[in-house]
C-alpha cells in the first residue's frame, strides 16, 4: 500500500468504569442463576467492547443474543452427552483389555494413559468447537449496517488443524509458522463482509521472520545444553562450567518465552499485512510486543494487588465470623460457611472483573488502535448478505470450554 | 407522547442496511406526530412509526442513540437491518425521554416452547444415556470382559478408593499383621468354597474408621476396620462378606465401574472436567457408597444368605449386625447413610437363621481375636 491511498485508523472508546460495573453485575447474576446468566453476560460485554471500536465514526455491533446462546448450550449438550457417553464407555472397555498388574513405571503410565484416552476423543470436538465460535462471532457483528458472516465447513479445519499441529509436534515447533498461516488462510478465506470475501495473501515462509526471538531462545538452550555437556565427557568438569550451562540455559527460557509472544504479535502484524477484502480494501495492525507485555505485567499486578486485598478483607471478615466459633472447640454455625462461600465467590466475581477491565480491554485497545483499512471508500459499494442461523451460537465452544476471553 | 417534539429538522446518519454506504440524513416528526420522517440525500422520504423504534442497547457510548426498526425479520434480532444514528444531543434526549418504546423486547413468537422444548431435550438425553443406554452397555460389556482386565481394574479402583478414605498420606492402607491375615485367609477360604464361583474371591482388610466393606471388580472384597470394631462375632463380618460376595457373583462392581465411566464423560461436560481422571474417581466413589439398585442389592442379599447356609455359618450374625446398625441413629455409620438396611432386610436373614441346620462359627475364637487385630 502506499501512502497516497486513502486510509481510516480505528478508535477504541471503552472505559474502566463502565465495563467494570457492567462485569461485577454479571458475575453476580451468573452466581444467583448457578452459572445460567452467562450467555446473557458474554453477550453483554460484546455488545459493549464491539460499540466502543470505531472506524471513522462508525461503530460495530454485536447482534448476538443470551437466548440463542443457551439453546446452542443445550443442543451441544445433547450431542456430547451421546457423543461423549458412547465414546467414553467404548475407550474404557476396549482399554480394559490392554490394561494389566503395572509393575514398572512405565506400565504405570499406560494404564493411567488408558483412563485419560477420551481426550483425544474430544480433540477434534475442541477444534471444531473453535471455528464454529469463530463463525458466530462473525455472523453476529455488523459494521455500516452490514453483517460478517463465515462459511461452514468446520469440519475441513478440524483434520487440516490436527494434521498441521502434529506436523508442528514432530518437527519441534519448525513448521509452526506453516501451521499458523494455513490455518489461518483457511478461516480468513471463508470470511466475508457483506458480499465480498476476505483474502489471506502472503507466504507461509513470510512468518520465519517472526520466529527470530524465538530460534534466539532455542538456540541458547541448545548452546547451553552443549557448554554443560562438553566437559562432562571430556571429564574437565568445573564448577564454573555448570554454573555457566545452566545461567544460559535459563537466559534461553525466558527468551524463548519472550520469543513466543512475539512470534504471536508479529505473526498477526504479518496475516494482518496480507489481508484484503476482494478486491480493493487492505489492512494493517501493527500491535507491539512490548505493549503488549507491558499490559500484560501491568495488568496481572493491579488485578493481584486488588484482587489480594479484597481477598484479605474478606479473609478477616470471615474470621471473624467463623474463627471465634473454631477456638471454643464448637461446629462452626452454617451460617459462617454462607459467609465464607459468598465472600469466596465474591472474590471470584471481582477478580474476574478486574482481568476484563485490566488486560482483556487495555489489549483490545491496544490491537484495535494499530488497526488501519486503506481505500475505505470502497466499503459503500458492498451489499448485505444473508442472516446466518449460526448453527449452535458456540454452544460446542462454552460446553467444551473453549473459548477466548470475552 | 410526542406533543413537545423538537421542531425542524435534525441531521443524523442513516445506514439502509442493503448497503455499507452511509447516508447524510435529516429527521423530523411526520405530520400527525405518529412516525418519524427520514429524507434521505436524494430527497425521498422513509417513515418510522414511533412505536416500533427501538433502542440498539448496550453500547458504550450514551451520547451516541443508535435506532433501528423492530419488524418480523427472520433473524437473530427481530429487527430490520436498516439503522439510524443520532448524535445531537437535544434529540438524543428527547428520544430517550419521550419514546416509551425504545427499549422494548421483541420475543419472537413461540420463544418459550422452543425454550422448553430444547430444556426437556437435553434433560431426556441426558437421563436416557446416564440410566438407559450405559448401563444396558455395561451389562453387556461386564458380561464379556476377560477376568485378568477385570483384576487389574479392581486394583485400580482400590488404589483409588484407599487413595478416598486415607489421610491424605502415602501409607499403605492394606492392614498385613500376620495372625490377622492367616485368619483372614482361612475366612476367604471357607467362604470362596460356599460360593462356588468361577473367578476368585481376595480379601483385604483396610485401616479405615469407616464402618464399610465394598467389592471391587475382579472379586475383590475390601473390610475396613470399622467394620471390625464394629461386629461382635466372625458371623456378622461373615455375613456382610457374604453380602458382599453375593455383588461379585453378579458381576455388579464391574458394571458400576463400567457405568461410571460413561456418565464421567457426561459429568465433565456439566462440571467442565473434560479428562479421564473423572472415570475412576467416579467409579471409586460409585463402589464405596455401594450406589447399586435395589433389584442388585436383593439378589446380593439372597446370593449372601444361600452362601452363609453353603458354609454352615449362622445368617444370625448378619441378621444382628444389620439390626444394630439400624438402630444406631446418633452417630449413622458410612455404610448406612448411602445404603440404607432396612429392619426387612435383617429380618429376612432372622428367618433364614431359623431354618438352618447345625452351624458352626465362621472362624474360631482365637481367629477371630487375630482378625479384629489385624492392623496392629
Amino acid at each position: 500500500m502506499t501512502l497516497q491511498t486513502s486510509a481510516v485508523t480505528a478508535g477504541y472508546s471503552g472505559t474502566k468504569a463502565p465495563l467494570f460495573r457492567l462485569a461485577l453485575w454479571n458475575g453476580v447474576l451468573t452466581i444467583l442463576t448457578l452459572g445460567l446468566y452467562r450467555f446473557w453476560a458474554r453477550t453483554k460485554v460484546r455488545q459493549y467492547v464491539w460499540s466502543s471500536v470505531s472506524f471513522a465514526g462508525n461503530t460495530m455491533e454485536y447482534t448476538g443474543t443470551g437466548l440463542e446462546k443457551f439453546l446452542g448450550f443445550l443442543v451441544a449438550v445433547v450431542v456430547l452427552a451421546v457423543y461423549l457417553g458412547l465414546i467414553q464407555i467404548a475407550l474404557f472397555y476396549f482399554g480394559l483389555h490392554f490394561v494389566f498388574e503395572p509393575t514398572t513405571e512405565a506400565e504405570m503410565l499406560m494404564q493411567v494413559g488408558v483412563f485419560y484416552i477420551s481426550l483425544f476423543a474430544v480433540l477434534p470436538l475442541i477444534l471444531f468447537a473453535r471455528y464454529r465460535s469463530r463463525r458466530y462471532l462473525m455472523a453476529r457483528t455488523r459494521f455500516l449496517g452490514i453483517r460478517f458472516g463465515m462459511e461452514k465447513p468446520a469440519w475441513g479445519y478440524v483434520w487440516r488443524a490436527i494434521a498441521h499441529g502434529a506436523l508442528t509436534v514432530v518437527t519441534f515447533g519448525l513448521l509452526l509458522p506453516r501451521q499458523t498461516f494455513w490455518l489461518e488462510k483457511y478461516k480468513t478465506d471463508r470470511t466475508w463482509y457483506g458480499d465480498r470475501r476476505f483474502v489471506q495473501g502472503g507466504r507461509w515462509t513470510g512468518l520465519y521472520r517472526a520466529m527470530l526471538h524465538f530460534f534466539i531462545g532455542a538456540g541458547l538452550i541448545v548452546g547451553g545444553a552443549v557448554t554443560g555437556v562438553v566437559p562432562l565427557v571430556l571429564g574437565q568438569e568445573t564448577e564454573a562450567s555448570s554454573v555457566l550451562a545452566t545461567c544460559i540455559i535459563i537466559l534461553g527460557g525466558f527468551w524463548a518465552a519472550f520469543g513466543y509472544l512475539y512470534y504471536r504479535v508479529h505473526s498477526f502484524r504479518y496475516l494482518s499485512a496480507h489481508k484484503s477484502l476482494v478486491d480493493n480494501v487492505a489492512f494493517r495492525a501493527e500491535p507491539r510486543t512490548g505493549s503488549v507485555i507491558g499490559i500484560y505485567i501491568l495488568g496481572t499486578l493491579a488485578v493481584a494487588a486488588i484482587a489480594g486485598a479484597a481477598f484479605a478483607v474478606a479473609s478477616g471478615i470471615a474470621m471473624a465470623t467463623v474463627g471465634g466459633a473454631v477456638g471454643t472447640g464448637a461446629a462452626p454455625a452454617p451460617l459462617g460457611f454462607v459467609v465464607i462461600a459468598l465472600l469466596y465467590l465474591g472474590v471470584f466475581v471481582l477478580a474476574g472483573a478486574l482481568v476484563l477491565v485490566f488486560i482483556v480491554q487495555p489489549m483490545i485497545a491496544h490491537v484495535v488502535g494499530t488497526v488501519t483499512i486503506f481505500n475505505p471508500e470502497a466499503l459503500a459499494s458492498i451489499r448485505q448478505r444473508a442472516y446466518d442461523p449460526g448453527a449452535d451460537a458456540e454452544g460446542f465452544a462454552d460446553a467444551l470450554d473453549v473459548g477466548g476471553a470475552i | 407522547m410526542t406533543a413537545d417534539a423538537p421542531s425542524g429538522s435534525i441531521a443524523a446518519s442513516y445506514l439502509d442496511g442493503r448497503s455499507a454506504a452511509r447516508q447524510a440524513v435529516r429527521i423530523e416528526p411526520a405530520g400527525d406526530l405518529r412516525a418519524l420522517a427520514i429524507t434521505l440525500p436524494d430527497g425521498s422520504v422513509t417513515e418510522w412509526p414511533f412505536d416500533r423504534l427501538r433502542e440498539i442497547s448496550g453500547g458504550s457510548d450514551r451520547a451516541r442513540l443508535t435506532l433501528a426498526l423492530s419488524a418480523a425479520e427472520d433473524d437473530e434480532t427481530g429487527r430490520d437491518a436498516a439503522r439510524l444514528v443520532v448524535t445531537d444531543p437535544a434529540a438524543v434526549a428527547w428520544f430517550r425521554g419521550r419514546v416509551g418504546t425504545l427499549d422494548t423486547r421483541d420475543v419472537r413468537a413461540g420463544t418459550g416452547r422452543k425454550v422448553a422444548l430444547w430444556l426437556g431435550g437435553a434433560v431426556a438425553a441426558v437421563c436416557l444415556m446416564i440410566f438407559v443406554i450405559l448401563p444396558a452397555m455395561a451389562d453387556y460389556m461386564a458380561a464379556h470382559l476377560p477376568v485378568e482386565a477385570e483384576t487389574a481394574l479392581g486394583h485400580t479402583v482400590m488404589k483409588q478408593v484407599a487413595g478416598m478414605v486415607g489421610d491424605g498420606t502415602d501409607r499403605d492402607l492394606v492392614c498385613r499383621d500376620e495372625k490377622g491375615l492367616a485368619a483372614l485367609v482361612r475366612l476367604q477360604e471357607r467362604l470362596a468354597a460356599g460360593a462356588g464361583l468361577a473367578q476368585p474371591i481376595t480379601l483385604s482388610v483396610f485401616d479405615s474408621e469407616m464402618v464399610n466393606a465394598f467389592a471391587a471388580p475382579g472379586g475383590q472384597v475390601v473390610i475396613f476396620r470399622g467394620l471390625l470394631d464394629e461386629a461382635t462375632s466372625a458371623n456378622e463380618v461373615a455375613g456382610v462378606l457374604a453380602h458382599e460376595i453375593g455383588h461379585v457373583a453378579a458381576r455388579d462392581p464391574t458394571r458400576i465401574a463400567l457405568r461410571s465411566a460413561g456418565s464421567a464423560g457426561i459429568l465433565a461436560l456439566v462440571l467442565g472436567d473434560v479428562s479421564g481422571g473423572t472415570t475412576v474417581a467416579l467409579a471409586g466413589e460409585y463402589l464405596l457408597t455401594s450406589a447399586y439398585t435395589r433389584d442388585a442389592e436383593a439378589a446380593a442379599d439372597d446370593f449372601g444368605l444361600g452362601l452363609l447356609a453353603n458354609t454352615r455359618v449362622s445368617s444370625a450374625g448378619m441378621a444382628d449386625f444389620f439390626e444394630r446398625i439400624t438402630g444406631e441413629t446418633d452417630s449413622m455409620p458410612e455404610m448406612m447413610s448411602s445404603h440404607p438396611l432396612s429392619q426387612k432386610r435383617a429380618d429376612l436373614a432372622r428367618s433364614h437363621a431359623a431354618g438352618q441346620g447345625p452351624t458352626e462359627p465362621a472362624l474360631t475364637d482365637a481367629d477371630w481375636q487375630a482378625l479384629k487385630a489385624i492392623c496392629n
